[in-house]
């Protein structure tokens, strides 16, 4: 469900950093499906999953922040139709 | 943990302890030479450290990693495919103006997600591997950050990449709770029919969807000419060789172990396939610019890849893992002559570059046009002999349906890859101005002249490598 909302989110959203929160709640999403899991299982792997999900997700909206904030640079809006000049 | 099983991974040790070293380096002092040295150095001790691993597999460290003469081999071309790198992106960086000591750390790490792709053998240290992988492509890719192509690719391929993990990561969680484990060994002779087949399914078909995406297979493949495009050239080889090894070691593996139910992986990849080749090939008919171009034959070449993984079985498997090496060699060879082309601030990329090449740089010219024929599939080259086997395996394993679209693919591939041939065979009248011949520095020469010899020696005596590779395959089970 919640996956479905940050995949809908994604697709419709053209301002970059809705993107990126979109991303966010997908990853989310699959983070709270581990640890449904790992409860179902009686099992502590699931959870452990989630630690690495939340540092990888941490390390990518870093990066991904840094390159928006080059890319605001350039361009005032942060609308993603304008990261279109390549095409073929 | 034992002697044994640090002794095991030593490899994959030595290259994350270079990449602090590295890292160390440049807090102290920024020197692109020392940083150069420090890293080939951490690259060649890990590639010898390959033997004293090989002394100890097959080991099974922890349930996470799985070291066995697969995995060793695969890190083996992935560390020589890294070093060609590193070599051929030296006189590049020193061109340029950015900070110039950081790709090397970003390359090293990437490098070491994907032998932890090639060596893992459970979901965590799979999603882990991928992600050092990715995250560290994401800068790169964006590397000259001052640029406009390069920061657009990068945040593409970041929008692209990040929920392409997500998907994949929703398919490993749909799987954990379908199975509760996460070992691939232990997900053999799980019984779709079985309480929670159907999340097995759904979780098996969004980890392909993300594995596509890596590999860049239709329809997953809307990022590659953009970021080959985009990205610096040494980052598009890099794309292009360890990127898509690791990933294609893991899938192989991972099919292997039985983590995936015959019938509707394959019938998934065959489709995938067979889109792959065609679309890829047709694509590439139209562009104009050298590395879009190879974008879309990379796309194709991923298809034929499959072809291989396919078909299955022994030979499958070997196949599969020939092409890549032949692959490798290859692409490597021609990133590195548009790498030579350019001087750093123009980057070689239109036909019009190349018009008349061969009458003003014979050798680089030829070494080209070597590599662009071993990518056709020219008898006597690496590429000739790798679809050769996966023809073979293709067509051991009956499926006549993948083996035609491949013959009938690969024809097409000749028109484009010949129109660059004829572009540089072309007179050179019309290009007035004279691009400036810089000469190339010992390092690149010696990676292309060492390119060019693998790429022969591959096609005519292949006999050695693909006896090592079956071995290895049979090792994998």
């Amino acid at each position: 469900m919640l996956f479905t909302l940050g995949l809908i989110g994604l697709l419709t959203r053209r301002n970059l950093i809705f993107t990126l929160m979109s991303v966010e709640v997908m990853l989310n999403a699959s983070g709270l499906a581990f640890v449904a899991g790992s409860y179902q299982w009686g099992r502590p792997d699931g959870q452990i999953m989630f630690l690495f999900i939340l540092a990888m997700a941490a390390a990518e909206v870093s990066v991904g922040l840094a390159l928006f904030l080059q890319f605001h640079r350039r361009h005032p809006a942060l609308d993603s139709d304008t990261a279109s000049e390549m095409r073929g | 943990m034992t002697v044994s099983a640090i002794r095991a991974c030593l490899p994959l040790l030595i290259l994350a302890v270079t990449s602090v070293a590295v890292m160390i380096g440049i807090a102290i002092q920024r020197n692109h030479r020392a940083t150069v040295v420090i890293s080939l150095a951490g690259l060649a001790l890990s590639f010898f450290s390959l033997w004293t691993a090989y002394s100890e597999a097959p080991a099974q460290i922890t349930s996470l990693l799985v070291i066995d003469q697969y995995a060793l081999l695969y890190m083996g071309f992935l560390l020589a495919a890294s070093s060609a790198v590193v070599l051929l992106a030296f006189p590049y960086l020193e061109n340029r103006s950015e900070h110039k000591e950081e790709f090397y750390l970003l390359a090293i790490l990437a490098t070491v997600g994907s032998m932890v792709l090639a060596a893992s053998s459970h979901m965590a240290s799979f999603f882990l591997g991928l992600e050092l992988l990715s995250i560290s492509l994401y800068a790169l890719i964006s590397y000259p950050r001052t640029q406009d192509l390069p920061l657009e690719a990068g945040i593409k391929y970041l929008v692209l990449a990040a929920s392409s993990s997500a998907f994949l990561l929703f398919g490993l969680a749909l799987i954990y709770i379908a199975q509760g484990t996460m070992e691939f060994r232990r997900m053999a002779g799980f019984s779709m029919d079985s309480a929670g087949g159907f999340a097995y399914l759904a979780g098996l078909v969004l980890v392909v969807t993300g594995i596509g995406f890596k590999l860049a297979v239709v329809p997953f493949h809307l990022w590659t000419p953009d970021v080959y495009q985009g990205a610096p050239v040494p980052v598009t080889a890099f794309v292009a060789t360890v990127s898509k090894g690791g990933v294609f070691a893991f899938l192989l593996r991972w099919l292997r172990a039985g983590g995936a139910p015959s019938e509707p992986v394959t019938l998934i990849l065959g489709i995938i396939a067979i889109a792959s080749m065609l679309v890829g090939n047709l694509l590439a008919l139209r562009q104009t610019n050298i590395k879009r171009l190879l974008a879309y034959s990379s796309i194709a070449h991923m298809g034929y890849f499959l072809v291989a993984v396919v078909a299955g079985g022994a030979l499958g498997k070997a196949a599969a893992t020939y092409y890549l090496v032949a692959y490798i060699t290859t692409i490597l060879g021609a990133f590195g002559c548009l790498l030579a082309l350019g001087n750093g601030a123009v980057e070689t990329e239109t036909f019009d570059d190349v018009r008349g090449l061969l009458w003003r740089r014979p050798v680089l010219a030829s070494v080209f046009t070597a590599m662009i024929l071993s990518l056709a599939g020219i008898p006597l080259t690496a590429g000739f002999l790798g679809k050769f086997y996966v023809l073979a395996a293709g067509a051991s394993a009956t499926a006549w349906l993948l083996v035609v679209v491949l013959i009938i693919s690969s024809t097409i591939g000749l028109v484009y890859y010949l129109r660059i041939i004829v572009a540089m065979f072309a007179d050179s009248e019309g290009t007035a101005e004279e691009v400036k011949a810089s000469r190339l520095g010992i390092g690149p020469s010696l990676v292309l002249a060492l390119l060019t010899l693998g790429l022969v020696v591959l096609g005519v005596y292949p006999g050695p490598l693909w006896n090592g590779i079956r071995a290895a395959a049979a090792a994998l089970g």
